[in-house]
């Protein structure tokens, strides 16, 4: 979903040329005027935001299923009508459940990623300061590292019981491992004529380690995020699906429990939407620090 | 693009490079003391030694792998000699330092800062305030022409321009000795003459004292004072160039130098090639 916007925000700061005055001109002179200039605004609307595949697939979905209604070519409750969804969506809205689950869940989210992302930073920054913690750590590290977060979460729960720390402990660690890899990654690819120019610019090694080491590290860590967004998120509804009682995970376990299709595609689809708008502010942050960088096909063929 | 008339800078630099000793001697002086330097078992320096005076502009030719730039990385500070030692007025040179300042071939500029923060950033780590260090990096970016470009960040800029920023940034922290390393060997050759030419126009300017490795011929004897061959690690002549400035290929004496200088730097097989097919 989100992989499909973020190209068109960078077509949006310059306007379709090519289109829109097409779109402007009466070409069919018939046509009254205000309702032309309506569909131009509607079509530039969905252009800029690229809505129309995301919409289609929402149409033939709401289609298919009422066609399934009809002819039953499997039990219609199997897969309820987007209509049926915003209903049913509206109703848990309106009973509270909907934005209490959303509510935790998000609070989940950011703390155990803030935590799993400082703490990589941290430990990153550490190995390689020292070469005696890169040492004794990375060994362990590709130990533990490989081994699925999942895997882990009942021995939580049995250490640590029910409550909101195993869960936030399980997505800190899902996040800490990935961001933790590419930071350091980057702390070691930094450009040796980078670090002797500062040298011989005047710079003490705590400013070579904090105008230089930290600032081109800084994009490895974001891809790092990036990855590891993915992994949290998962990490984040199975531990709301075991031992839990708030949350989007939660809601899939009760709608299982009491065979609710509908509340279950309801938890589904906002589980998707909170994820996008995440790796959404993720990709702002990204371009807002990263406004240096340049490359990419889009720069080095123009169309 | 021209260079703009600093009148402030050049000031600076007046004050700077006459700093004296109590007897009134002029200070600065860089002295290779019989250095040698190995790579496992390859020896790449044999024995070095070179003296540098004040103002002087020392170009430092040679192939590729005859260890130019190694010698100009031991006088930065970034390798240690394993034999012999370098000074500066006397003092041993132990590691990097804001002495001696360094443009890189890939100009090494700090590609998140833009142009101006770039400059700045030898007079802000030197405990400068922000908006004095960017004042003064403004002066640096008019000394190089390049105002216009001031908030921009390198990867916008040409290879010529990053170059240019290059040589401000390292001037920006008032170096004892500039060091330049291949500095326009990744440009092309019409922008080398051009970059050739403001260069010595700076030098003019400022004076500084330069150490300058390149393997283009014309280069050297367009802009040093002395060019020092080197061939297999080893100093094969000295050429004093006393051709007045500024210099073009047409300058008296400029074709000669640089037919001298290729015989030193041709190797035996060349030579005997060169004998039979005659002049």
């Amino acid at each position: 979903m989100n992989e499909a916007k973020l190209p068109t925000m960078k077509e949006a700061a310059a306007p379709p040329l090519a289109q829109a005055p097409d779109q402007e001109q009466p070409v069919n002179p018939t046509l009254p005027a205000p309702r032309l200039r309506a569909q131009g605004k509607w079509s530039r609307f969905l252009q800029k935001y690229n809505l129309l595949p995301t919409l289609l697939f929402f149409v033939i979905w709401e289609l298919f299923s009422r066609l399934n209604a009809s002819i039953e070519l499997f039990n219609p409750r199997f897969l309820p009508a987007p209509s049926v969804l915003v209903q049913e969506a509206w109703r848990l809205a309106e009973s509270g459940v909907l934005l209490e689950s959303i509510a935790a869940s998000t609070v989940r989210i950011l703390i155990g990623f803030v935590i799993g992302c400082v703490a990589a930073v941290g430990i990153g920054v550490l190995m390689s300061k020292f070469r005696l913690v890169e040492l004794w750590f990375s060994p362990i590290l590709n130990l533990v590292g490989p081994i699925p977060a999942l895997a882990l979460l009942p021995l939580f729960i049995i250490w640590f019981g029910i409550g909101e720390f195993p869960k936030i402990l399980l997505i800190a660690w899902t996040t800490f491992i990935p961001v933790l890899v590419y930071t350091v990654d980057g702390f070691k690819s930094v450009p040796s004529t980078l670090i002797r120019s500062a040298l011989s610019l005047g710079a003490s090694e705590r400013q070579v380690f904090m105008r230089v080491m930290l600032p081109s590290a800084i994009p490895n860590f974001l891809v790092g995020a990036q990855v590891s967004l993915g992994l949290s998120f998962s990490a984040l509804i199975v531990s709301e699906m075991m031992g839990a009682d708030s949350g989007l995970g939660y809601i899939i376990v009760d709608a299982r429990n009491y065979f609710k299709i509908t509340n279950m595609f309801v938890a589904i689809i906002l589980i998707g939407l909170e994820y996008s708008l995440f790796a959404y502010a993720l990709r702002l942050v990204e371009r807002r620090v990263m406004a240096w960088r340049k490359g990419g096909l889009r720069d080095a063929v123009e169309k | 693009m021209t260079f703009g008339f600093a009148p402030d800078i050049v000031r600076l630099w007046k004050k700077h490079v006459s700093k004296t000793d109590k007897t009134g001697v002029r200070l600065m002086k860089l002295e290779v003391n019989q250095v040698g330097k190995r790579f496992g078992n390859r020896t790449v320096l044999g024995e070095i030694n070179l003296s540098v005076r004040a103002h002087e502009f020392v170009c430092i030719l040679g192939h590729s792998g005859c260890g130019k730039s190694t010698l100009l990385n031991m006088v930065a500070g970034y390798l240690l000699p394993d034999r012999g030692a370098i000074t500066v007025d006397g003092q041993l040179v132990k590691g990097p330092s804001k002495a001696r300042g360094m443009v890189f071939q890939d100009h090494a500029l700090f590609p998140w800062l833009t142009i101006l923060d770039n400059i700045a950033f030898g007079p802000s780590v030197q405990k400068k305030p922000k908006a004095a260090a960017r004042e003064i990096a403004m002066q640096y970016l008019k000394l190089v022409g390049l105002e216009q470009a001031a908030a921009s960040y390198p990867a916008e800029l040409s290879g010529g321009m990053k170059q240019r920023v290059g040589i401000a940034r390292a001037l920006a922290s008032q170096p004892d000795i500039l060091l330049m390393d291949e500095p326009f060997g990744a440009l092309d050759v019409l922008t080398r003459e051009t970059m050739r030419v403001e260069l010595q126009k700076i030098c003019s300017q400022l004076k500084p004292t330069v150490l300058f490795v390149t393997h283009s011929i014309s280069e050297a004897v367009y802009l040093a004072d002395r060019v020092v061959v080197m061939k297999h690690g080893e100093i094969a002549g000295i050429f004093e160039v006393d051709i007045k400035q500024p210099r073009t290929s047409h300058s008296a004496g400029f074709g000669e130098m640089m037919s001298r200088i290729e015989c030193v730097l041709m190797d035996d097989a060349q030579l005997e090639l060169v004998a039979k097919v005659g002049t």
